[in-house]
């Protein structure tokens, strides 16, 4: 199966993230998350670039980041793929991690916002249950 | 390592009194898309017409393809495209004189990639056959564009090229650049205020301030090294826009 990319990615512009890393985290999260299995292929460099209008060595540079991570790997005549390894969903543990810089920002304003831990969880207690 | 397509040593320029640039050095590599930052004033125009040979310098030199550019051979100038700050186009021509006009200044001409950008940006017979100044600004903007893109410049130059153009009007001029500009290795030094589109294309970025780049690099590069690095503490992660705030002060 190919994803489309405007399915697969979105960057933030104006953000502290750069848009290299916004793209590996996303990879991260879909190939912990189980929407990209073992195999799967990715959009080309070109495809994505020419998509979200950015660079095409930002696009490469977070597949070479992924690969050299093991979770991605370069397949003649096709582009990327994801690799076998990452098939298993990863641990619950593990796909909780891949939360942490998203909470850490929402972290972050909360404090800016004096806003005691109470009502920052039973926001987020309350969003999570909201249908998606 | 290939000779640098721009270098700028010791550069100065005044007006009347005033210290535009001054001791500036600047080196640009084949395939580089810079981003050039600065506050308004700063000098980010003056720099744009020195590099190009539009401005006679009051010190120091401009190397363009290795050449002087005081006296810049004609097949080095055909691989230069400019896009001014304010289009300087002939008002009294129509859009197709102009770009005739200049078809026939130019050996290397891309007639197909002119055709496609005049459709894909909305210029029907109408507007192809109205006088130039009779266009909007920010129609202008995109003649200026396409003009400067004709020719499958080498090097691009680009003095703040979207600044007349809607949201829309960017972003179709942000795509060209991905998928008809940088694609093909060209080199690339943009203007903008806008560093939202900014960050989509420039790998690199360099601040102008004080008359002389005060600081360039990869912006990845600079934008996680000042949140790793700022004060020696963990700092607050930053964006480009706190990071142009923070250098231009």
């Amino acid at each position: 199966m190919v994803l489309q990319p405007p399915q697969l990615f979105s960057i933030v512009t104006g953000s502290s993230e750069p848009i290299y890393r916004q793209l590996v985290e996303q990879v991260r999260r879909l190939v912990a998350g189980g929407q990209l299995a073992a195999g799967d292929e990715l959009p080309s460099v070109r495809e994505v670039a020419s998509m979200l209008a950015v660079n095409p060595m930002t696009v490469s540079k977070a597949y070479s980041l992924l690969e050299a991570e093991g979770l991605l790997a370069r397949r003649r005549g096709l582009g990327m793929v994801v690799a076998e390894q990452s098939s298993a969903q990863g641990s619950s543990r593990e796909r909780a991690e891949l939360l942490r810089p998203t909470l850490e920002r929402a972290a972050r304003e909360a404090r800016e916002l004096e806003l005691d831990h109470a009502t920052v969880l039973a926001l987020f207690t309350h969003i999570l249950k909201e249908p998606s | 390592m290939t000779a640098p397509i721009i270098q700028m040593r010791d550069v100065a320029k005044y007006f009347g009194g005033a210290i535009v640039l001054s001791s500036l050095d600047w080196e640009v590599r084949q395939g580089q898309v810079i981003g050039l930052l600065g506050r308004n004033g700063a000098g980010k125009s003056t720099l744009m017409e020195c590099l190009l040979g539009l401005r006679e310098l009051d010190g120091g030199s401009v190397r363009l393809f290795g050449e002087d550019v005081a006296a810049l051979s004609d097949a080095s100038r055909a691989r230069i495209g400019y896009v001014p700050q304010k289009s300087n186009l002939f008002e009294w021509m129509t859009p197709l004189q102009l770009l005739d006009y200049f078809k026939a200044m130019y050996p290397r001409w891309n007639a197909v990639k002119v055709d496609a950008l005049l459709e894909r940006w909305g210029f029907d017979a109408l507007m192809l056959a109205k006088p130039i100044g009779r266009l909007s600004g920010g129609e202008q903007q995109r003649l200026s564009i396409i003009r400067a893109l004709a020719h499958d410049p080498e090097l691009l130059v680009l003095d703040e090229p979207v600044s007349s153009l809607d949201p829309a009007g960017r972003r179709a001029f942000l795509a060209e650049l991905v998928d008809g500009v940088i694609e093909r290795g060209t080199t690339v030094v943009f203007s903008t205020h806008i560093l939202t589109d900014l960050e989509r294309v420039a790998l690199d970025v360099a601040f102008l301030k004080g008359g002389r780049i005060a600081l360039q690099g990869p912006l990845d590069e600079l934008l996680e090294g000042a949140r790793n690095t700022l004060d020696g503490r963990r700092a607050e992660p930053v964006s480009l826009e706190d990071l142009f705030i923070e250098v231009t002060q």
